[in-house]
């Protein structure tokens, strides 16, 4: 693995998925900046991160974990392709991406919610 | 003085400014060389881009007629049916760094002794460094009877041809598993490249067999060329196992030497005498050779188990060749045991453009070559087993985390969606 460093790794990415690598990156900083300004906008009314936080990591595992399943045909394979332990471990590194989504997603939309505003505003 | 001895001088006092001014050992050489490299596949390409970086002063001149680059590891997926000649097929222009001259034409006469190579125009390109990138010929026809137009037709698939020929083997191999009857698999008893490829089409035919429940309706024969069914050890026996529990049958020391593809009929060689098989589906290998420019110059070895097909004589280590140490043999061309792999290119070009670099430089030349190469062995769709080994056929894997005997969907991971990319990148010099 001597060959490999993040330079070759970046390269190996960007030739692997062309133009939709940048669309990733960028639809990846739109949505940290999404969950950063909404974590901010809840600290900023006295909110605590901690419902957002579990809310995101429990929807962001229970997506990857259900995505682990569907990443095979992604490959072309199918779930049955998935044996060994290094599989599944791979299966869900990969689920993670959809599951971080998911996850941001609900950070931003419990972030919202209504009891820490109500809070906030009576 | 000798021009060569007079550029790596020219070049040491560059190289020796360069390092004074920047402080940092030189990893480039200012040398003003002259370097053809000929043939503008993996090989050539990966050499033009790494060269062009490292050399920058240096003229570099690629020549190939060739316009279409074939990604080769894809060829099984198009032949599994899986990928579409599309997806392996790009444009060798989409590659050639910007400060490379390419030549169009294909060379046709290789003169080291006057440092020159002549094309098919007619046209004289001298040089001071020569890298040998050509690549190898498809012999079909020294199988009597076989001819590269009758893949898809007659039960008759072979996925080396390119990818319109991939893909008439997977129309071949779906209308063999719905007809049924015998299949026959195998590989020619020379170098070749991908040697697992062969073992590669017959576990997919198996498995596309056994997903349409037509398994019962096919039998599936490997005929090796050696006593084996892969040259190393380990990977020979665990193949023999994946054989034996998929009810592949195999037969050993079988070469095919014709077909009759009216009749259906294959012949085979063997130390017994010619055998002769009915099928109704057979994926042909064909005999892997120089090509005529190589085989007809003076580089080729002269005597040995790699003389005969034409390879170039190289250091195995360096790849150089020891009677003209300014010609360098990299690919499928370099007559080295193994190494006819894109893996082997990525790891060949490294080595020989370092040490070039090194040299022309003023420093000494330390980079090897251990005969790394690597078979993605596709076992069934979602499986492979990431083969690794060396010149010595130790397992040299890459990855501590993946075991290489073992079926993996995590090596049918790297082959189906991990190779494209480094191979590209490879192209570019970037991996």
């Amino acid at each position: 693995m001597s060959d490999f460093n993040p330079v070759s790794l970046f390269y190996i990415l960007y030739e692997s998925f062309g133009v939709w690598l940048w669309i990733l990156l960028t639809l990846a900083v739109l949505l940290l900046a999404g969950v950063f300004a909404s974590a901010r906008k809840r600290l900023r009314v006295g909110g605590s991160l901690k419902r957002p936080f579990i809310a995101a990591f429990v929807v962001c595992g229970v997506v990857a974990a259900l995505m682990t399943f569907v990443v095979p045909y992604w490959t072309l394979a199918s779930p049955s392709a998935l044996s060994a332990g290094i599989d599944y471990l791979f299966a869900f590194l990969a689920a993670l991406i959809p599951g971080a989504i998911a996850g941001g997603i609900t950070f931003m939309f419990v972030s919202r919610m209504c009891p820490p505003c109500r809070t906030s505003t009576s | 003085m000798r021009r060569r001895e007079f550029l790596i001088g020219a070049a040491a006092l560059g190289a020796a400014g360069s390092t004074l001014t920047s402080g940092v050992a030189a990893q480039e050489s200012a040398a003003r060389a002259r370097i053809v490299i000929a043939g503008a596949g993996a090989a050539g390409l990966a050499l033009a881009s790494r060269l062009r970086r490292q050399m920058p002063n240096a003229t570099i001149t690629l020549i190939d007629a060739k316009k279409e680059h074939h990604f080769q590891p894809g060829l099984t997926l198009v032949a599994a049916g899986l990928w579409q000649p599309a997806d392996v097929t790009e444009r060798n222009a989409d590659y050639v760094p910007r400060g490379v001259e390419w030549i169009e034409q294909a060379v046709t006469e290789f003169d080291p002794e006057a440092k020159i190579v002549v094309t098919d125009k007619g046209q004289r390109i001298s040089y001071d460094f020569l890298f040998v990138a050509t690549g190898l010929m498809l012999d079909y026809k020294a199988i009597a009877g076989m001819d590269v137009s009758l893949i898809g037709r007659n039960g008759i698939a072979s996925i080396y041809a390119g990818p319109a020929q991939a893909a008439a083997s997977a129309a071949a191999i779906d209308h063999f598993i719905q007809a049924g009857g015998v299949g026959l698999f195998g590989r020619p008893a020379g170098e070749m490249k991908c040697a697992g490829a062969p073992l590669k089409i017959t576990f997919v035919t198996d498995d596309k067999a056994r997903r349409a429940n037509r398994r019962g309706a096919v039998k599936l024969i490997y005929n090796a060329h050696a006593p084996a069914l892969f040259a190393v050890p380990p990977v020979n026996e665990k193949v023999k196992k994946l054989f034996s529990e998929r009810e592949i049958a195999a037969n050993y020391n079988h070469v095919l030497k014709a077909i009759d593809p009216g009749a259906k009929r294959a012949t085979y060689t063997t130390p017994s005498g010619d055998v002769t098989l009915d099928y109704d589906f057979i994926h042909v290998v064909p005999p892997m050779r120089a090509p005529d420019a190589v085989r007809n110059s003076p580089l080729p070895w002269k005597s040995g188990a790699l003389a005969a097909d034409g390879w170039i004589e190289a250091d195995k280590a360096t790849l150089r060749h020891p009677r003209y140490p300014n010609v360098f043999a990299v690919g499928d061309i370099a007559g080295v045991p193994r190494g006819k792999t894109a893996a082997s290119v990525k790891w060949q070009v490294p080595v020989v453009v370092d040490n070039l670099v090194a040299e022309t430089a003023g420093s000494t030349p330390r980079k090897t070559y251990n005969g790394y190469t690597s078979c993605p062995m596709v076992t069934a769709i979602g499986k492979a087993m990431l083969i690794e080994f060396d010149y010595d056929g130790k397992l040299t894997p890459s990855f501590p985390f993946i075991s290489p005997l073992e079926e993996l969907w995590v090596s049918w991971l790297i082959e189906e969606k991990g190779l494209k990319g480094a191979y590209r990148a490879m192209l570019r010099g970037q991996a």
